[in-house]
């Protein structure tokens, strides 16, 4: 049951929402003839993996060191299911998004119940586990360390050999999983798993079951994440193992960081930069790692709130001054 | 049948997991952090070894002081600049810290040493001793003696020394052990870096057994963070009995099915868990 407060509430947030959205989209639109389609989808799709992730980290506060699982569990569902039974994308990407809530349903009992330290390292030890399946245990059906193609069949206008319709198709699921999380995070939910975040315990103390509040956001993470890592096979064409090594966790901790973690607009600033570093940085770096090592310890260090963070302390300055 | 042989090399890996673990469970006990740059002071010890072994015409018992000690001041500025710094600020930003300083460690010693996997020859000749048919060689037994010794040596520090009381009462309540005066923070940067030398000793005895390899921390830390949780933060003993216990099972897992042998840690860590919640 809602009461008055809430519905209010939300009505003044809802057209506010949509404008931030429309806002959200021009901008990349606007991306595209920048930098080509083919970078403005994989730019697109590491976003909205990075808006999954930083709705457990930057809002509940949860730091996973094994998010490629539920990417690579969206991955593998979706390709598996084309593969094997149909390949109709619609079909595929419905199974994939049902194994990405289905997995957080099951592991979030076992992982919820910790915080901290243990969280992180139990997704990193389930993301290891996943990655043997997919690696050694199934290579049968995964075709293992070299992975397998992925072909959808077309569906009247979702022909995904056309990259503008992969990049129209994309966007739509962006902007859809922007819109939900803004109204998400702006709703009474959105305060309450914030509240969790500073004081869990003052929380319980005013009667809500923390527990279910926490379950529903990792459930909503892991199924983003698990979009993005379905998305990737439509962009790609093919699955491997390299979709949920447990290596790659760092790229979206650092896009959080480097972002900003506590609002949605740097977890999508944050993926952006991310992608044009390795994109067009890359080959300029001899030493990859120790350019990542570097940047994130500056960040963790000095640098904590992200640009977004420092954006938004400059605009407070601004308008005190004005 | 039994197979004492893999469990006999089974003991094996749990000696080096035990004493990799001990700083990490110290560490974790007492911060609440993951060091992931525990597994980049491994690493280094390992790679100290080598370079110390060509210098020292393949004295084993000198590189390994060297490598050892050579240790110290790393873990400590690692301690002093870079956790110290964030302790108490956010435990999460502590853990991404320790995995940058990882990150950037391991391309250092890629950059030093070169990518490619270095074997070192036994150190005691591969000489082998047969007892009641089980046929081990006299190194692993000699790794698995020092881990015992290190263990009582262990017990013994934090029974007997001021140091060690200071430290098991912080891990109880470290609040408490503050407001009678004493700067826990110092004591809990001494733990750090016997624990770092400790990870650099087991670098140094696994080298001999498997390859040395710039991502060899990589692969071990995770396996020995396992071993903490299941048994239990900053519980010496528990973790000494979980380390034993997860290398045996690696080792029998080993037999039947070689790559699940990694694997099959997490498995029971995850079991552990579902019985026995930690909340840190």
């Amino acid at each position: 049951m809602q009461n008055n407060a809430e519905i209010i509430l939300e009505n003044q947030y809802k057209d506010k929402n949509l404008f931030i959205t429309l806002i959200v989209a021009l901008c990349f639109i606007l991306l595209m003839p920048i930098i080509g389609v083919q970078h403005t989808i994989d730019y697109m799709i590491f976003c909205i993996y990075v808006l999954g992730y930083n709705i457990l980290y930057g809002f509940l506060g949860r730091l996973s060191f094994g998010h490629m699982l539920y990417f690579g569990i969206g991955a593998y569902a979706g390709g598996l299911f084309a593969r094997y039974i149909i390949p109709n994308p619609l079909l595929a990407m419905l199974v994939s998004l049902s194994a990405g809530a289905l997995i957080g349903l099951i592991l979030g009992p076992i992982i919820m119940r910790t915080t901290g330290a243990c969280f992180a390292l139990i997704n990193l030890a389930f993301n290891k586990i996943g990655f043997f399946l997919a690696a050694v245990a199934f290579d049968k059906y995964t075709g293992g360390e070299d992975g397998f193609p992925v072909r959808y069949i077309k569906l009247d206008f979702l022909n995904f050999y056309n990259k503008y319709v992969t990049f129209f198709f994309v966007f739509i699921c962006l902007l859809m999983v922007f819109y939900i999380l803004k109204l998400l995070t702006g709703s009474s939910f959105g305060l309450i798993i914030k509240s969790i975040k500073e004081d869990e315990r003052r929380v319980k103390f005013l009667g809500y079951n923390t527990y279910n509040y926490k379950l529903i956001v990792f459930i909503i993470s892991t199924t983003i994440t698990a979009l993005a890592g379905f998305l990737t096979t439509i962009n790609y064409g093919y699955v491997t193992t390299g979709f949920i090594d447990p290596n790659r966790n760092v790229e979206v901790i650092f896009a959080v960081l480097i972002g900003g973690a506590d609002s949605l607009y740097g977890a999508l600033l944050g993926g952006v930069i991310y992608m044009g570093i390795t994109n067009y940085l890359a080959i300029y770096i001899a030493r990859w790692e120790m350019f990542l090592g570097i940047i994130l310890l500056i960040l963790a260090l000095k640098f904590k709130k992200g640009i977004w963070g420092y954006l938004e302390i400059i605009k407070e300055k601004v308008i005190k001054r004005g | 049948m039994i197979p004492f042989n893999t469990i006999a090399y089974g003991l094996t890996i749990g000696a080096i997991l035990y004493i990799v673990s001990i700083g990490l469970s110290l560490t974790f006990g007492t911060m609440k952090i993951v060091n992931f740059a525990h597994a980049f002071i491994y690493t280094v010890g390992a790679y100290f070894l080598i370079t110390f072994l060509a210098l020292s015409q393949n004295n084993f018992f000198l590189a390994t002081i060297i490598a050892v000690m050579l240790v110290i001041p790393i873990s400590y500025i690692i301690e002093r600049f870079v956790i110290r710094k964030l302790y108490g600020v956010s435990i999460d930003l502590a853990i991404i810290a320790t995995y940058a300083v990882l990150l950037i460690g391991t391309d250092l010693i890629k950059w030093v040493w070169g990518t490619s996997p270095i074997s070192l020859s036994d150190p005691l000749g591969g000489r082998m001793i047969t007892f009641l048919s089980i046929s081990l060689p006299l190194y692993r037994i000699v790794v698995i003696l020092l881990a015992i010794i290190l263990f009582f040596l262990v017990s013994l520090f934090f029974k007997l020394t001021v140091i060690g009381k200071i430290v098991i009462a912080a891990l109880e309540d470290k609040e408490a052990v503050r407001s009678l005066g004493i700067k826990v923070d110092k004591y809990f940067s001494f733990i750090f870096i016997l624990g770092s030398c400790l990870a650099a000793l087991g670098g140094v005895l696994y080298a001999p057994i498997i390859s040395i390899y710039p991502y060899m921390g990589s692969s071990l830390i995770i396996t020995s963070f396992a071993v903490v949780i299941i048994g239990g933060l900053g519980n010496i003993q528990g973790t000494a009995i979980s380390a034993f216990v997860l290398g045996i099972v690696m080792a029998l897992t080993g037999i039947y099915w070689p790559p699940a042998s990694e694997v099959v840690v997490f498995l029971v860590m995850a079991v552990s868990l579902i019985f026995k919640p930690i909340d840190v």
